[in-house]
């Protein structure tokens, strides 16, 4: 059954991971990521009120340096009364969450469908390049609403939105990676030893293309994000009063003309935070791991 | 706390206005207004000045070109923007008077209640310049398409034009609505030319429209925005502002940024914060209109025996439990009254319920007594997102109570298709600005087989029956009010408001036209609108 | 090889009927255009009455074989909102869409560009980082709020640009801006890679070797070169702008396609929607087509393979 093994290869292939890599590291954004996470999952522990309650009476609340901020509401009050600082930790964890994982779901059929695609040609990549081309034609927020108005809305729609919605890239880059990988020796050394189809793409293939999929993943994980706050925006993102960033932004964006700033400021800040670091990031591993992923 | 404009117009009345009361502010600005508008009508014929200048409104929806066209008047308000400006009536609502002839100079109903006799101003014309006859007249009815079309026409026997200037409408039978249908809730009384219309056809009439109201058409980009000039041989008056056009500004934000740049003169709804800002900034109006919009909590599963909502006093909780005016206060300044009922408070057989308690306390004491002492997860909560906020505002005061609710807020076209699909199940946020009287909204929101109803009491069902037959006004009024008292006694729905819509006005303007007409959520009549001097 | 197109073509066609279909059922399905053009309550009569003006009351497949025959025939049917046909619209709002799309795509290249190529002749150093960080500011802020903020400061504040709607070249500024800005990352980080690529080779070394001052090097030989893969993203960007440009066209009220088709969802009009995604998906496809067309005749194995 193992026959040909990559390493036997003439000229390893490419991309592997590699401690000599790990020059010039993004310290920061990093840093910025791994708060983000910890604040998501300690959540519970360091907000100081409910974030989907309040009370009219005490709503809009300025910070607590501003005039009229008191130390009760260290970022001041919503709409409805609600602790900001209590909603933006929260919100960490349904950005995270819906981040994350639909960054995964895309990710996984993206992959799944290019390698198939793209390894086995003929009308399966014909069949699957058909459907991505249909599916590129149907605007992302069509779908969202529509599928917002079928399943109903949930952080969980909005995921299975977002990564319906972004699969296609993935299986246009990892097919265009997957129909150079063929050409290469490792992999015709394989066909040519008979190794079945599905062991070939599994062994071979699947390992060359993690790296550009990783690469994409960290990239994507900042348009999903952004995505998410413009679908709040259209009023078919994450339901409200659950705390996500981007639904923070959209209920408070009246706020802007009335300077209170910190409705959407603050998460816009946490937004854009978590955008730039997964951007630097995804850059940095971009050019460590795959030079040769360029046009994203 | 208060606007300028209504600061300025209790001046013109004499009894103290109660500050708390919204509606009735509206109410009696309405009236007051109205005798504005007459003494302005007689200085305006004295003075004849050629009308001068533009008055630019931002508008909130997309304008349709089918509402150029008073014979598609659907059931929505909204048309009515465009018609009071383009088109003319034979009677239309119209400032202290909700059936006042217009093109119509009179009108006599035969004394066997059977048919009703129009006489046509003399001397009207069309912008085309044909003169409007009876022909016109009977034409327009006939053409007539839109909201309750079908039943206006069912019951009309023939419409008659012994001459020029007379048109007779013929009933198969007595019907006390006649004037109503005619005058206000539909577009059949709205007239259009003969001539020109069988000559352009329906498609081109819409994309140039001749009608004879006081402004005429002149150019409309779908989605930018649609531009009148002043129609110098309008019968009522001279317009005094020669150009009206009507931008559609989709974001309220943008709308309020371009009324302050005095890119605009006027801003259609404009909510919370923002109308706030509005008050504040110097310069800019803040004008409420309420219009016939309640918005309500539907308890869904009220006739489910499992369900904690088929106990009367739970529902009698919900209902204590919401500061309403408070809510109001929030989300619309307060101008939304609480009016405590599902019915308008101007829709005809309406019956004014006592007002509406927050009492917190008692609230509890019930759900106590219900056996919810510790509260209750009561399920899901339904409402259309752009209304998510009113509903973010009542669950945290059910909450408070011990009532929790998961908030589900649909997208509006899936919203009220669930809704009238009975997909939606314990508690629905729902709201109707449908135009009609009582007993059209009973039968939609409260009557066995309603559109919206998802259960029924019988004896409700039986009043309501009994009042569909009965021909005497004054007992039918009695079933009506009756039917209104019981759903307010078993507390079927927890009314939350009658909305108010929040409009800017910018400095330029003298007369906005806003609330002049009552119940009318645009500015009108546009004859009366003016630029400050 | 003409085997080859005509079953590249066959693809096509699938790939459009599959979106026809999806769109038809999917505005159907989750929808009542009748709920919202009347009120919540309006009588069970005017309901029908509408319901049978836009045909809604024939039977699903005979909707669906009017729809595919209005499409054959260049009609595509009246709007149920505007109730004017709708390919005027569509072709009313479409130069409004390119405009954008276009000032959009100059502005995203005249920021990503001069930044890119910086970048790559400082790598790791402040231009680089500086450049970085800007492009990717655009890309990392919601556009509604970038929209708002520019409203706040440039029509509120300052009084220089007008809010909203279109007309006059200053109307263009701000949503293009917003738009352009959010593009302006990836033709940065494409431009950056591309010189880097360039600077690299075999023939900008001889260049070197061969005496040239570097500017010229540089602003010459490399840059060149490294542009013809960022115009290639650009010209697929500007069909991606047309389609994403919504939230843009909603905070500056902006009459293009995106606010059209927004607007046909939130109504359930239709003949709108089913249009705005059909011809936007027949240009999409098209551009497949043609490229996949154009590679076969570069690259015979592809034609071969499959």
């Amino acid at each position: 059954m193992t026959v040909a093994t990559p390493s036997l290869a003439r000229g390893a292939p490419p991309g592997r991971f590699s401690l000599k890599k790990f020059r010039d590291f993004p310290m920061i954004p990093m840093l910025i990521l791994l708060i983000i996470a910890l604040v998501a999952i300690f959540a519970d522990f360091l907000a100081p009120y409910d974030p989907q309650f309040g009370s009219l009476s005490q709503r809009y609340r300025p910070p607590a340096w501003q005039e009229g901020g008191s130390m009760a509401h260290l970022l001041g009050t919503d709409h409805v009364g609600r602790d900001v600082l209590s909603r933006l930790i929260f919100g960490a964890r349904v950005s995270m969450i819906v981040g994350v994982t639909a960054v995964l779901v895309a990710g996984g059929i993206g992959t799944l469908l290019g390698i198939l695609s793209g390894y086995l040609g003929g009308w399966v990549d014909q069949v699957i390049m058909r459907v991505a081309d249909a599916w590129l034609a149907l605007p992302a927020l069509t779908f969202a609403i529509f599928l917002a108005a079928i399943v109903g809305p949930s952080e969980l729609n909005i995921i299975i939105i977002l990564g319906a919605v972004y699969w296609t890239r993935y299986a246009r880059v990892i097919r265009g990676e997957v129909l150079s990988l063929k050409q290469r020796e490792f992999v015709r050394l394989a066909i040519v030893a008979g190794c079945p189809k599905r062991l070939i793409m599994w062994r071979h293939i699947l390992p060359n293309v993690i790296n550009s999929a990783v690469v994409l993943g960290t990239l994507m994980l900042g348009v999903v994000i952004v995505t998410e706050a413009a679908l709040s925006f259209l009023g078919v993102g994450v339901p409200p009063p659950k705390p996500a960033w981007g639904l923070m932004m959209a209920d408070g964006k009246q706020g802007l003309m009335v300077g209170r700033w910190w409705l959407t400021v603050l998460p816009g800040t946490c937004i854009m935070l978590m955008v730039l670091s997964a951007n630097l990031l995804g850059d940095w591993l971009r050019v460590k791991l795959d030079p040769q992923l360029r046009q994203l | 706390m208060r606007t300028k404009t209504v600061i300025r117009l209790d001046s013109n009345e004499s009894a103290g206005t109660d500050n708390r009361k919204p509606s009735k502010i509206t109410r009696r600005t309405a009236m007051a207004l109205s005798t504005l508008g007459i003494v302005e009508l007689g200085r305006g014929t004295a003075m004849a000045a050629s009308p001068d200048g533009q008055l630019t409104w931002a508008v909130h929806v997309s304008l349709a070109p089918t509402w150029f066209d008073p014979a598609e008047t659907p059931g929505i308000i909204t048309p009515f923007m465009i018609m009071y400006a383009m088109h003319d009536a034979m009677v239309k609502p119209m400032p202290g008077n909700a059936a006042e002839p217009c093109l119509a100079e009179s009108w006599k109903a035969a004394p066997d209640k059977l048919s009703y006799e129009f006489t046509v101003r003399a001397g009207v014309k069309f912008h085309n310049g044909d003169p409007v006859t009876a022909e016109d007249v009977k034409f327009s009815f006939e053409r007539y398409r839109g909201t309750s079309a079908a039943m206006l026409k069912a019951r009309m026997k023939a419409v008659e034009t012994p001459d020029a200037r007379t048109v007779r409408f013929v009933l198969k039978e007595p019907w006390p609505d006649f004037l109503t249908f005619y005058s206000s809730a539909t577009g059949a009384g709205w007239i259009v030319p003969k001539k020109y219309v069988e000559k352009v056809g329906d498609e081109q009439f819409k994309k140039a429209p001749v009608g004879a109201g006081p402004y005429r058409f002149v150019s409309f980009t779908p989605g930018v925005e649609l531009v009148m000039e002043a129609f110098d041989g309008y019968w009522r008056k001279m317009p005094t502002v020669k150009r009206l056009v009507f931008r559609t500004v989709p974001e309220e934000g943008t709308r309020l940024a371009a009324l302050k740049r005095g890119e605009v003169d006027m801003a259609y709804s404009i909510r919370g914060e923002l109308a706030e800002d509005l008050r504040k900034t110097p310069g800019l109006t803040l004008k409420s209109v309420v219009i016939q919009a309640p918005f309500w909590l539907y308890f869904a599963d009220q006739w489910d025996p499992k369900s904690p909502w088929h106990d009367q006093r739970v529902r009698e909780a919900a209902r204590l439990a919401i500061d309403y005016k408070a809510v109001s206060e929030a989300l619309t300044l307060g101008y939304s009254p609480v009016t405590n009922s599902i019915i308008p408070d101007n829709f005809a057989f309406y019956w004014k319920p006592p007002a509406a308690v927050y009492n917190p306390a008692k609230a509890k004491e019930l759900l106590a007594a219900a056996g919810h002492g510790r509260g209750f997860e009561a399920g899901d909560y339904y409402c259309d997102t752009s209304y998510a906020n009113v509903a973010e505002a009542v669950i945290n005061y059910l909450q408070v109570a011990g009532i929790r609710l998961r908030l589900r807020p649909l997208e509006r076209a899936a919203f009220f298709s669930s809704y009238s699909q009975k997909k939606l199940k314990n508690v629905i946020q729902g709201a109707s600005g449908a135009f009609g009287n009582a007993a059209t909204r009973l039968e939609a929101f409260a009557v066995k087989g309603g559109a919206y109803t998802y259960g029924n009491y019988p004896d409700i069902d039986d009043l309501f029956a009994k009042q569909a037959s009965e021909l005497d006004e004054k007992k039918r009024t009695e079933l009506l009010h009756r039917i209104q008292q019981i759903i307010h006694e078993r507390s079927v729905y927890a009314p939350i408001w009658q909305l108010a819509f929040l409009n800017g006005v910018g400095k330029r303007v003298g007369e906005s036209g806003l609330g002049l007409i009552k119940g009318h959520a645009y500015s009108a009549p546009y004859e009366d609108v003016t630029i400050k001097k | 090889m003409k085997q080859y197109i005509i079953r590249r073509t066959g693809y096509s066609l699938l790939s459009l009927f599959l979106l026809s279909l999806t769109i038809f059922l999917f505005v159907r399905v989750t929808g009542d255009p009748t709920s919202l053009l009347l009120e919540p309550g309006a009588s069970l009569e005017d309901i029908a009455n509408l319901r049978r003006q836009f045909g809604l009351d024939q039977p699903l497949w005979l909707q669906y074989w009017l729809f595919v025959k209005s499409f054959l025939t260049g009609d595509l049917g009246l709007s149920f909102y505007y109730r004017t046909p709708v390919l005027d619209l569509y072709f009313e709002r479409l130069p409004n869409s390119l405009l954008l799309a276009a000032v959009a795509m100059i502005l995203s290249l005249v920021i990503g560009i001069p930044s890119g190529v910086l970048a790559a002749v400082h790598v790791g150093g402040f231009w680089d980082n500086a450049g970085k960080i800007f492009t990717l500011l655009g890309l990392s802020l919601p556009s509604f709020f970038i929209g708002l903020v520019l409203i706040l400061i440039f029509t509120v504040y300052l009084g220089w640009l007008p809010s909203s709607g279109a007309g006059t070249a200053w109307h263009v500024v701000m949503p293009a801006f917003t738009l352009g800005w959010y593009f302006a990352a990836a033709h940065m980080r494409l431009t950056r890679s591309s010189m880097l690529e360039v600077l690299g080779s075999e023939y900008v070394k001889l260049a070197r070797l061969k005496g040239l001052p570097e500017a010229m090097v540089v602003g010459k030989h490399a840059f060149k070169n490294a542009l013809i893969p960022v115009i290639t993203l650009a010209g697929i960007n500007l069909v991606v702008m047309i389609n994403v440009a919504v939230v843009v066209e909603t905070v500056f009220a902006w009459p293009g396609i995106g606010r059209l088709l927004y607007e046909g969802i939130t109504f359930r009009d239709f003949p709108i929607v089913q249009a705005v995604v059909v011809l936007g998906g027949s240009m999409i496809i098209l551009v497949n087509l043609l490229v996949d067309i154009l590679y076969a005749f570069i690259d015979p194995r592809i034609r071969l393979e499959s």
